[in-house]
């Protein structure tokens, strides 16, 4: 068999072969990194960050995860409890209803408000928008998938 | 010394959570999964030199190394780049799209050089040279984009404005554009000529990611009932209506049937990912083939592409030319191809494909490295498309998500319609194949795709901003009203 011409062959396959090494490599990085993802705990409706809390409670920057009915208020028995005098005991629901996150006002005395204006019954809220209870300001934020 | 000597610490002051996060100090990060890749991506395109060196000259040599060298070292600059700026961002991109432009380089010091000769400072540069100039801008910046870029706030906040400026440049092109085949695409201002439907799409994937994450609840909602179907309430139909007209208004004026394919495309795929409901790409669909069909009949530039893609055999010299001979290279290189330097034969002295360099670099790239290699690449465009629905999934908000999914998916469709253009799996349309066909507004848009999903991909980056705009607009109008 003719020497150059075979090393020439070998070298063409060789090609080949380094495309579909950083092809493997490539996946298995991304599998990686999917099982990692799989295995957060990951919250499936959406988090709700707080944004600004002038009496700390709860703190700014805490991440909560949604249930698909989340009751906000001063009162402990709701899923978040907002303790600030600006806050009634029962204040505001947020409710998941099969497409998107709504929320609804439940006769607080300061009125909650979506991205600054209020809400006058039950109104949407998207994510990326900020809600306000009280002086508490919080960030509806996409579950991380 | 005592504690009491220690200075008293300042008392500390709140954060304010919602203030746009300042550039703290820089602290390089080193990227092994980057550095790893990119090392295989080097390995790569010397044994591809190599192998394009013993096809075109017999030689077991570099082929021509200077321009190699000068493409891996731009790459290696931008790894370089993004170590010392110590975001944390996307490790896979920068390899991917390496990969796929050392591919183009090879494929285009493998074709004939006088395809392409630009004057530059007086020298006369070819096809190869001009090439390398695009690459190396394309990766400067792919690198800049990712490392500054930090906010979305000027993307997010001043949708109608990307959106006016991105009609001003299709009309510029309608009034201005010169005619290349027919297809008025090329807008030459000065000294400079682009393609200027190359940046339209990615104004396009911007504008779309911020309407519909604005509107998306109200997208969602099922009020209007047409048979079977449940419409969302009629005036936010109006956009759908509206880009449809606007696909059409292209393959009238531009005669460019690609890019009205690609917008489209993108637009149905970023509705669904923003409703999740099939009734509306359903809707898209129906409205989609009825145009074709339309056009088919009053354009006989489109329906000379149908009857081309249904039959290119029935006048194999004319007409079907292009496709057949691209048909006739994919067929040659087999599974494992003819090897690099030594497909394309001459025909009178000529390549077989006129266009190969721009519209079947696939075609070329199938006959010399085979069905395997062609499926190598076609894996490649996969992969990024799955980096930037990963990036969407793991956005915090819906501007991000939809942004990062709808840039993956403008380059996966485009990728798409050309390859399946090249296979005769879809009439052949004019749109370039990213990152290894020829052509600079084309590298540098797609690199500006890439760019934005590396900075779109950091995790630890500041929190979008409240969205206040609404409220504001919704504010005076109340005023108004009061």
């Amino acid at each position: 068999m003719d020497g150059p011409l075979l090393v020439l062959w070998l070298v063409r396959l060789g090609f080949l072969l380094l495309l579909y090494i950083f092809l493997f490599r490539v996946v298995r990085t991304l599998l990686r990194d999917l099982r990692a993802a799989a295995r957060e705990p990951t919250t499936t409706l959406g988090r709700l960050v707080v944004v600004a809390s002038p009496d700390h409670e709860p703190p700014a920057g805490h991440v909560f995860a949604l249930d698909a009915i989340t009751t906000l208020g001063r009162d402990v028995n709701n899923s978040i409890v907002v303790d600030d005098p600006f806050a009634s005991a029962e204040h505001a629901v947020l409710t998941f209803r099969g497409n998107g996150w709504y929320v609804e006002d439940l006769g607080s005395t300061n009125g909650s408000f979506v991205n600054g204006h209020p809400v006058d019954g039950v109104a949407t809220i998207g994510f990326g928008d900020e809600l306000q209870v009280g002086q508490v300001r919080f960030r509806l934020e996409r579950p991380r998938a | 010394m005592t504690a009491d000597a220690l200075p008293e610490r300042p008392a500390a002051r709140p954060i304010r959570r919602s203030a746009p996060r300042t550039l703290g100090p820089i602290r390089p990060r080193w990227r092994w999964v980057e550095t790893k890749l990119l090392l295989i991506v080097a390995a790569a395109l010397l044994v591809g030199s190599v192998s394009l060196s013993g096809g075109l000259t017999g030689a077991l040599a570099l082929y021509d190394p200077q321009t190699l060298s000068v493409y891996l070292a731009a790459l290696a600059t931008g790894h370089i780049a993004f170590v010392l700026a110590g975001r944390r961002t996307d490790q896979i991109l920068l390899p991917v799209m390496g990969l796929l432009g050392g591919i183009s380089l090879l494929l285009m010091q493998r074709l004939p050089q006088d395809l392409v000769t630009q004057h530059w400072f007086g020298n006369e540069v070819g096809l190869a040279q001009v090439q390398l100039v695009w690459l190396v801008l394309g990766i400067a910046i792919t690198s800049v984009t990712g490392i500054v870029v930090r906010s979305d706030s000027w993307l997010r906040r001043y949708k109608y404005t990307w959106a006016a400026a991105g009609v001003g440049l299709l009309l510029l092109t309608f009034v201005f554009g010169s005619e290349v085949n027919g297809q008025r695409l090329t807008l030459s201002i000065g000294p400079f000529s682009g393609q200027p439907s190359e940046f339209l799409k990615v104004i396009l994937v911007v504008f779309l990611a911020g309407y519909l994450s604005e509107n998306r609840s109200l997208l969602m909602e099922q009020d209007t009932r047409v048979g079977p179907l449940r419409l969302p309430p009629v005036p936010y139909l109006a956009p759908m209506v509206a880009m449809w007209a606007i696909a059409l208004g292209i393959v009238v004026i531009q005669r460019d049937l690609g890019a009205a394919l690609l917008f489209f495309g993108v637009f149905l795929a970023m509705l669904y990912v923003a409703t999740s409901r099939v009734s509306l790409v359903i809707i898209g669909l129906i409205l989609f083939v009825l145009g074709s069909i339309l056009m088919a009949n009053l354009f006989d530039n489109v329906r000379e592409r149908f009857d081309i893609w249904l039959d290119p055999f029935a006048d194999p010299l004319g007409s079907g030319y292009q496709v057949v001979q691209g048909l006739h290279a994919f067929a040659r290189g087999g599974l494992f191809g003819v090897g690099l330097g030594n497909g394309l034969p001459l025909i009178n002295g000529n390549i077989p494909i006129p266009e190969v360099h721009t519209d079947f670099p696939l075609a070329a790239l199938g006959e010399e490295l085979g069905l395997v290699g062609v499926l190598a690449i076609l894996g490649l465009y996969l992969v990024l498309v799955e980096r930037g629905l990963r990036i969407g999934a793991a956005a915090a908000d819906d501007f991000r998500a939809l942004l990062a999914v709808g840039l993956a998916l403008v380059i996966g469709i485009q990728a798409f319609i050309i390859a399946a253009g090249n296979l005769k799996v879809l009439p052949l349309t004019g749109v370039t194949l990213p990152f290894i066909s020829y052509g600079g507004s084309s590298i540098i848009a797609n690199s500006l795709v890439v760019g934005l999903l590396l900075a779109l991909s950091d995790k630890g980056v500041e929190p979008p901003p409240p969205p206040a705009e609404r409220s504001r607009w919704d504010r005076l109008r109340r005023r108004g009203a009061a």
